[in-house]
């Protein structure tokens, strides 16, 4: 028996000549017996409807005055898209409900109107959520809720602003007990886990699958010809053509890069080969000015341009129907991103999702066959939530300080809700606590200190209105880089860069940002002006954060590829091209084993270089590397130079090292790892970076605003120098040990190198000693080359070496 | 580390202060005392003791034989960081260094309010003359002599490969004005673009060293 809404959304369907999908009727009929869940379905298969629908079915059957729903979409840019696509189906259905913007754009009056009359609807972001917790009345706002979408599920909840978001949940929970939590998402590891950090440890989320199946054909663009040795970026313009014709052949499409130079590069070698391009051709990265990206993606949108070459700034976004080719430069680094990133084609009904691979060296054509296994066998990343990080809730207790204040003892049963804070021990809470209101033990005897005061009704507030009004400015969990303004003489914002690439500079310099060739002229208040040259030749900016490391389902995939080589199983073209490489690498050295540990020592002019492989992604190898050369310094008295890429890293010495017995003792042991990590890196710089965010999260810096008044700016304050402080004056800081610890989590990923150590101890070690550089090392050595010398010597010096090795593999054949 | 400066011997120390030695006078900018507690009362939780820190590394550095401190500005961070406790600190400290203390004032100190009673300290104007240099909180060169200043928290970039890079205090020398490192222990420096007839001079906090200033000489450092 189908409710008055039913009908409705059914015949509205029926005009369209459509029928809801299954999955869909399955969650509006979960929605009106008022369950929570997740649904989870390919992305353009209608997951928007399927989420939307059941309380708008609802809302015909029991209408009901005040705020109904809420929609939280991860990003900003999203924001008025899918206001629009939730408006579209009220308006052709003739419903008198209004859904509206709520995010930092919105102005002041917007946001009066809308406390007055509140909307059916409000879409909004993490942040702008928090801001609305910190009014003085939520209970008057949210009383009447019903429901919360969070949109993209799957990229929220693995980051800091994914607890943000739970928090926000459990307190919006404690408003209205019977609310429905719904999450949307395309890609998802584990869903159970997803569902559960979505409705809290209390609730239950039913897990609606949807279409897994939309067709998703993965390609790639091949070299015709190979040199034996490619090095990082030879194939680069050797590409070019082939990634020209993939354009030409569709209609609109997204070149992703992994890196914002890269697609600077690529952007500025796709023109000079095509000018007449100049014009349909975009370039979207997040340096980019806000202006010249949302016209970059109103040209998509509209199918005004042919291609952008674009970085993970679009691996999101607004929906580009016009876009129906997806390429990838570069290696896919997981297999979820692939997903992601294919997922942005071919969003007409019935059109499949495609995207062509782009290698820029030769073993990228194993990451894109084992990407393509990996995809088909459905074996995708698992996400997971962000633990306990007391900085984030240090920052939600003064949210609810701000606004309507709390019981201590209430709010930590609240929290302890969460997935994220399960496990929250209560000391742990009284110290965040006792954080925010005395600003830690070495602060108690601070009578000046002042941010949340607890008043006679035992309830914890902030009172003083600077306070209030400057965490307001400040919530949030995404903090953004030390990043300087360029801009035109002329007065055009192009974007921003980072200051340790600018400090570099001297005026009269050239490079290339934004897609355009620009001289630097000076410096002055946080800005550099550039004006416009016409060369082309100049070097392009490095963000640092840029290189992604290899996820290790994907590593696990790679070494299973080269299992199947080895044994002469070439299962797709692009491993077919490389088997004569890998036919050279096991004449001179060997092709490891899945169950195997390759190790080459080479002896070169430049001294013993010791190459490892355990195909682990770059990150495991810088901590790997760094842990090996600190170990064996430990009994030897010698300094190393360490390079590393995803499959493997070198140690390059003066003096040799007798690597077995160096094994032997212990080497890739797992014992003391985390106090050898912390010695053998410069952890305390690291943790000095990752401080940075803590610090702001947690309020003990405040970032500013555009137009702040001066004695506001006084209380800004380098992160850096707190750190110093805090280390030098209040040493026991929770805080700090926060820092510590995600620099081994996030930067080091240290349980993923204690994985790789139980699995490297157990392998069976294979030990070559090759005359000269192997294919698998190569590519390792020229990116160390790359790093020491500059760049035209690097070129005429890879091509010498080369040249002498294609010279040593021809002799040979 | 010794050298000359307009015309005179002077040594840029460790410490970031610069001595004259045949004047027994001892240069010193940026102090910023009663930061923390500045921050303090504004709620944001900074842990104390920074002050007293400044002090007592202040009494080091005047340990030999200097006669003459001359502060070039900012020896108050501000109104709210003259907390009783940190006025109390700085007067115990006054009575216990007996030399003749000369400041100019900075943008700081002009927002900080009168100094303490009993602080003992010669204010003297922008631009005053002492020898062939002259005193300046900000630094912009002069007609005449040779401009001694702070403000700027010079501080030189030091990055090296992988994932590391600095910035170490410094002392920026340029053909009119020469800019000191900021004193105060909870202060930072911000990184300086000298051009390539400057000199800098990087503070370890327990050597002094001269920097080549060129391009590939920064890159290749470390």
């Amino acid at each position: 028996m189908k409710t008055p809404g039913e009908q409705v959304i059914e015949s509205w369907f029926a005009k369209g000549g459509w029928e809801p999908f299954d999955f869909q009727r399955e969650i509006w009929q979960r929605y009106r017996d008022g369950e929570s869940g997740l649904v989870h379905s390919a992305t353009g298969t209608g997951k928007t409807l399927a989420a939307w629908l059941g309380p708008v079915i609802d809302a015909i059957d029991h209408p009901q005055d005040g705020l109904n729903v809420l929609w939280i979409t991860p990003l900003r840019a999203l924001a008025a898209d899918t206001t629009e696509s939730l408006l579209r189906p009220l308006r052709e259905l003739g419903l008198p409900l209004d859904v509206q913007l709520r995010t930092g754009d919105t102005t002041t009056a917007q946001r009066a109107k809308q406390a007055k009359h509140q909307p059916f609807a409000l879409v909004t972001t993490p942040e702008s959520l928090c801001l609305m917790l910190s009014q003085k009345d939520p209970q008057a706002v949210f009383g009447n809720l019903r429901c919360v979408v969070v949109d993209e599920w799957h990229e929220l909840m693995s980051s800091k602003r994914g607890v943000q978001t739970e928090l926000a949940l459990a307190r919006l929970r404690a408003y209205v007990p019977n609310l429905r939590t719904w999450g949307v998402s395309a890609t998802l590891g584990n869903l159970s886990a997803a569902a559960e950090t979505l409705v809290g440890t209390g609730g239950t989320a039913s897990i609606v699958k949807g279409f897994s199946g939309k067709e998703i054909i993965i390609d790639s663009v091949l070299p015709e010809s190979m040199r034996r040795f490619p090095w990082a970026g030879h194939f680069g313009t050797q590409m070019i053509p082939g990634v020209i014709k993939a354009i030409e052949e569709s209609e609109s499409c997204l070149v992703f890069t992994n890196t914002r130079a890269m697609a600077e590069i690529w952007f500025q070698q796709i023109l000079d080969e095509k000018p007449e391009w100049k014009g349909v051709l975009g370039l979207h990265h997040g340096s980019l000015d806000r202006e010249v990206r949302e016209a970059v993606e109103m040209g998509i949108k509209l199918g005004k341009l042919r291609a952008v070459v674009c970085t993970s700034s679009l691996d999101l976004g607004v929906d580009f129907s016009p876009v129906d080719r997806v390429i990838q430069v570069g290696s896919p680094k997981g297999v979820a991103r692939l997903l992601q990133r294919a997922g942005r084609s071919g969003h007409r009904p019935g059109a499949a999702s495609r995207v062509t691979c782009v290698p820029t060296h030769a073993f990228e054509m194993v990451d894109i066959a084992a990407a393509r296994e990996s995809a088909m066998a459905g074996k995708v990343e698992a996400r997971e939530g962000v633990m306990r990080p007391l900085d984030v809730l240090a920052q939600h207790l003064v949210t609810i300080a701000v606004g309507p204040g709390f019981d201590a003892e209430e709010l930590y049963r609240e929290v302890k809700t969460t997935r994220s804070y399960r496990d929250l021990t209560l000391s742990d809470w009284d110290w965040t606590l006792d954080f925010v209101v005395r600003g830690g033990e070495s602060l108690r005897a601070y009578p000046e200190y002042r941010r949340v005061v607890r008043g006679e009704d035992g309830r914890y507030r902030v009172e003083d209105k600077d306070i209030a009004h400057r965490h307001r400015m400040s919530i949030g969990t995404i903090v953004s880089d030390a990043a300087m303004t360029v801009r035109y003489l002329g007065g055009s914002v192009l974007g921003t860069v980072e200051e340790s690439f600018l400090s570099r500079l001297k005026p009269g310099d050239k490079f290339i940002f934004a897609g355009r060739p620009v001289q630097f002229a000076h410096i002055k208040d946080m800005t550099a002006y550039v004006k416009k040259v016409s060369s082309v030749q100049g070097a392009v900016p490095r963000w640092s954060g840029g290189r992604l490391p290899l996820s290790s389902e994907l590593s696990q995939a790679i070494r299973e590829e080269l299992d199947h080589a080895r044994n002469g199983e070439l299962r797709s073209p692009e491993m077919q091209l490389l088997a004569p490489i890998l036919e050279l690498q096991a004449r001179w050295s060997a092709v490891p084993a899945e169950n195997e540990f390759l190790i080459e020592r080479v002896e070169s002019r430049e001294g013993h270089h010791l190459f490892f492989y355990p195909f682990e992604g770059r990150l495991v190898h810088e901590g790997l590397a760094a842990l090996c050369a600190h170990r064996i310094s430990q009994h030897q008295k010698v300094t190393f130079t360490i390079a590393c890429n995803d499959y493997g890293f070198e140690l390059l010495s003066v003096t040799p090292i007798d690597i077995e017995s160096e094994i032997e003792r212990g080497l890739f042991s797992s014992r003391n790892l985390g106090p050898d990590i912390l010695e053998s890196l410069n952890s305390v710089e690291m943790a000095k970076r990752q401080f940075r965010e803590i610090a702001r999260i947690a309020g003990l810096v405040f970032q500013g605003y555009p137009g702040m008044n001066k004695s506001a700016r006084q209380l800004q304050v380098s992160t850096g120098l707190l750190f110093d402080v805090f280390n030098r004056f209040d040493p026991e800081n929770m805080l700090l040990q926060q820092a510590q610890r995600e620099v081994l989590e996030r930067q080091l990923e240290q349980s993923r190198l204690a994985a790789a150590l139980t699995r490297l101890s157990e392998s069976e070690l294979i030990l070559t000693a090759p005359e000269r550089p192997t294919p698998m090392s190569f590519p390792i050595l020229v990116d160390r080359l790359r790093e020491t010398v500059t760049n035209e010597t690097t070129a005429d010096r890879i091509n010498r070496l080369v040249d002498e090795l294609e010279l040593a593999a021809s002799s040979l054949t | 580390m010794r050298t000359q400066l307009a015309g005179e011997e002077v040594e840029f120390r460790p410490d970031g202060t610069l001595l004259w030695p045949s004047e027994s006078t001892l240069f010193v900018a940026d102090i910023h005392l009663g930061k923390g507690a500045s921050f303090r009362s504004k709620g944001l939780p900074v842990p104390p003791g920074s002050t007293l820190a400044t002090l007592e590394k202040l009494s080091l550095s005047l340990d030999s034989g200097v006669q003459r401190l001359i502060i070039l500005g900012d020896l108050w961070h501000a109104r709210q960081g003259k907390t009783a406790e940190a006025v109390e600190q700085f007067l115990s400290w006054r009575s216990r260094v007996s030399v003749e203390i000369l400041l100019v004032e900075g943008n700081h100190d002009r927002k900080s309010g009168q100094l303490p009673v009993g602080s003992d300290i010669l204010t003297v104007p922008d631009g005053a003359t002492v020898g062939p240099f002259r005193l300046r909180h900000e630094p912009e060169p002069m007609d005449e002599g040779h401009v001694l200043a702070g403000h700027l928290h010079p501080g030189y970039g030091l990055d090296g490969r992988g994932r590391q890079s600095m910035t170490v205090p410094c002392f920026w020398i340029t053909p009119g004005v020469t800019v000191l490192p900021s004193f105060g222990t909870f202060t930072g420096c911000s990184r300086i673009r000298p051009s390539e007839s400057d000199r800098v001079i990087v503070t370890t906090g327990s050597e002094c060293r001269e920097v080549p200033i060129s391009r590939l000489a920064e890159s290749s450092f470390c």
